[in-house]
């Protein structure tokens, strides 16, 4: 393969391992919980906040990273037992209410900051020779740590007792509640969670960009879209959608325009939300 | 006219997205209003303040712009108030947010003209913004309106007067340096929008009348996070030089990218100075771009001006991709154009305004050229260095505008 072959692979499966990264929250919350959670972006920017707090006090961006998930599961719970929790039966009102949360969390970070961006190095600067391409190496870690993040998701809802507690909640509160789950405690336990993950996400795509107000938000379009082509109700569909969406978004500009590229995957993922409303995979129907 | 965007979407996503809270929270430096009047084109004599409307983004996607453009107005005010004022009179400053949302700025606009009366308007952010408050003010507000970011060129309203770069001011001079390099295979990139492309356009113009070649120019969605594939098609150009207009955030990545992976060519572009080179780590190292203030120029008015903003606002931002010298340019010109006149009356003062020029500014001095509504500006051509600060090359002098409003 040319070094030009190989290049091209490696931004696809890192573009791709990012937008999984930035969606594994979202697919915990959105997909499985179905909150419409728009202050997920914010949750990723607490991270990322982390990660430069950490290294500007204590000069460790690494420090930040391992912090993040906990810093902003913490964040997470107050925020379900305070606001989320009052809108489960409402959508509109959670749409609303996490707007609000997340425009108050961008304007308190923009009020904080005196110029157009605070950078935070990489804690593994430099390049990795693959196949005579020089490719990122903050960017190799990003993939592996994603690929590491999804298995460890997955088998926590899967194989794990408080899993299934957790599955039991979500798919049924009346019935787990009358078999002695606190389903309280399951719904701030999996917000906290889903909020760790996009922690995490902040926290290790920050170094590639900078900090900025709206790193998260953003985002929150190809977020969104992900979790509405692969489907609501389980984890792995929004991750599907995520791989399906980032995948031709990384590929297509190789041969034709970056702007035709994106209208192309939008106008392609609308055709197939509207051919197959339930998305990628539906347990529901 | 098309709406346009200056290189202020620069900032967009830098800061808060989303729909801003229109604070219109009006700041009085001077003293206050008396019975609070129109004092408008009555002329001198009178010691009753002069209202001047400053309008930007103190909230929202380019809230670090406005933060940095109300310290720069609030700075310009004071000294001139502190020097006898404009026509012996003080000047009160009212500041209004357009949260970074042009029907916002239409808002605050109308109250700037209709409830508080002010004789004049500095202040645009976006040309989105811009395109949305200059009927308002310069047309029916019939209100002089002063512009002062950075953009594509072309604004040629009636009462609207521009006091910021336009493309050919930083294009030229950076082309003609990497000529000079030897280069002579060019690659160019950009965000998609009518600044980027604009500035590109210039570019290749003057890159093809000094017999290099364009081997390929690509563009990204304004709304870009990451830009592999533009990294990937500059690497494998070969090409002597690249010229790119990728706006934040996109333009992290890219630079990073470039320089990583090995691209060994001159890195030139529009939108780097030291409030923006800070982001790109020690790969900031070796780009090249003018602009027309570099914390390092060496003026001693610029450095002493400088100086005493730093004493007085120690944490606002100041640069010139915050268009901080554009907003001292643009209220020290009025003052001359006013004088010049005798009155505030709009006709007296339109007319002072196409010949104004004044010296002790920041950055060096600076005229309109009769007939364009535009401005010469002394501009620098800088290389920025690994820690974020920029070496500079060459004091290019007066730079012209060319082509804007029919200039003869």
């Amino acid at each position: 393969m040319s070094p030009e072959t190989i290049r091209t692979i490696f931004d696809v499966a890192s573009l791709t391992s990012i937008l999984v990264l930035l969606v594994l929250g979202m697919a915990v919350i959105v997909g499985m919980m179905q909150v419409f959670n728009l202050c997920q972006g914010e949750l990723v920017l607490l991270g990322a906040v982390v990660a430069y707090v950490a290294h500007e006090w204590l000069g460790s961006v690494l420090l930040g990273i391992l912090v993040a998930p906990f810093a902003v599961a913490a964040f997470g719970a107050v925020l379900e037992r305070t606001v989320i929790r009052r809108f489960y039966a409402n959508a509109a009102g959670a749409l609303l209410a996490t707007f609000a949360v997340g425009f108050l969390i961008r304007a308190i970070v923009l009020a904080r900051m005196s110029s157009q961006g605070e950078p935070v190095p990489a804690p593994i600067d430099g390049t990795v020779g693959i196949g005579g391409a020089d490719v990122s190496a903050w960017r190799l870690v990003i993939i592996v740590v994603v690929v590491l993040a999804v298995a460890a998701t997955y088998l926590s809802l899967t194989r794990t007792a408080i899993g299934l507690r957790v599955r039991a909640t979500l798919d049924d509160v009346e019935l787990a509640a009358a078999s002695g789950i606190s389903t309280r405690r399951m719904f701030t336990g999996t917000y906290a969670f889903g909020a760790a993950l996009a922690g995490l996400a902040g926290a290790m795509i920050v170094p590639l960009q900078a900090l900025y107000p709206s790193l998260g938000f953003d985002n929150l379009v190809p977020m969104f879209l992900s979790v509405m082509v692969g489907g609501l109700g389980t984890l792995h569909g929004p991750l599907l959608g995520a791989v399906a969406l980032g995948v031709p978004t990384a590929l297509l500009p190789t041969w034709i325009d970056s702007v035709l590229s994106q209208v192309l995957v939008i106008f392609a993922a609308i055709v197939f939300m509207r051919l197959r409303p339930g998305g990628l995979v539906n347990r529901d129907i | 006219m098309a709406s346009n965007m200056t290189r202020r979407e620069a900032l967009q996503r830098f800061a808060v997205g989303g729909a801003g809270l229109a604070l219109g929270g009006t700041l009085l430096t001077a003293c206050g209003s008396s019975d609070g009047s129109s004092s408008g084109g009555r002329g001198g004599g009178s010691d009753e303040p002069i209202r001047v409307g400053a309008i930007t983004d103190l909230t929202g996607a380019y809230g670090i712009v406005g933060k940095a453009n109300k310290a720069i107005a609030e700075f310009t005010v004071d000294e001139i108030n502190a020097n006898g004022g404009v026509l012996g009179r003080p000047i009160e400053l009212i500041v209004v947010d357009g949260a970074s949302d042009p029907a916002t700025w239409g808002k605050v606009a109308r109250q700037l003209v209709t409830r508080d009366k002010v004789e004049m308007v500095i202040g645009d952010v976006s040309s989105a913004e811009r395109e949305a408050v200059k009927s308002i003010i310069a047309g029916r507000g019939r209100t002089l309106y002063i512009c002062p970011a950075s953009y594509e060129g072309g604004e040629c309203y009636e009462n609207t007067w521009t006091v910021g770069a336009v493309p050919n001011q930083q294009v030229n001079p950076t082309v003609d340096y990497l000529l000079e390099q030897g280069a002579r295979s060019f690659y160019l990139c950009g965000n998609d929008y009518s600044y980027p492309r604009n500035v590109l356009k210039a570019a290749r113009a003057r890159i093809e009348e000094g017999g290099g070649e364009v081997v390929g120019e690509d563009y990204i969605p304004v709304s870009a996070t990451d830009a592999p594939e533009l990294v990937r098609k500059t690497i494998s150009s070969n090409a002597d030089a690249v010229f790119e207009v990728i706006v934040l955030p996109a333009s992290v990545p890219y630079i990073k990218g470039v320089v990583d992976g090995g691209y060994e060519g001159l890195i030139a572009g529009t939108l780097f100075d030291e409030t923006i080179n800070p982001l790109f780590g020690r790969q900031a190292q070796g780009l090249i771009g003018a602009q027309d203030y570099f914390a390092t120029i060496d003026d001693p008015f610029t450095k002493q001006e400088v100086a005493a903003f730093r004493k007085k606002y120690p944490k606002a931002p100041f640069g010139s991709a915050l268009n901080s010298p554009a907003w001292y340019r643009g209220l020290y010109l009025w003052k001359v154009a006013v004088e010049n006149a005798g009155s505030t009356d709009l006709d007296a003062v339109n007319e002072a305004m196409n010949s104004a020029s004044y010296d002790r500014l920041i950055g060096g001095p600076s005229r309109f050229v009769p007939g364009t509504k535009h401005v010469e500006l002394t501009m620098y051509l800088g290389e920025m260095q690994a820690d974020g600060s920029v070496k500079v090359l060459k004091d290019l002098g007066p730079q012209e505008p060319e082509g804007q409003c029919n200039a003869s």
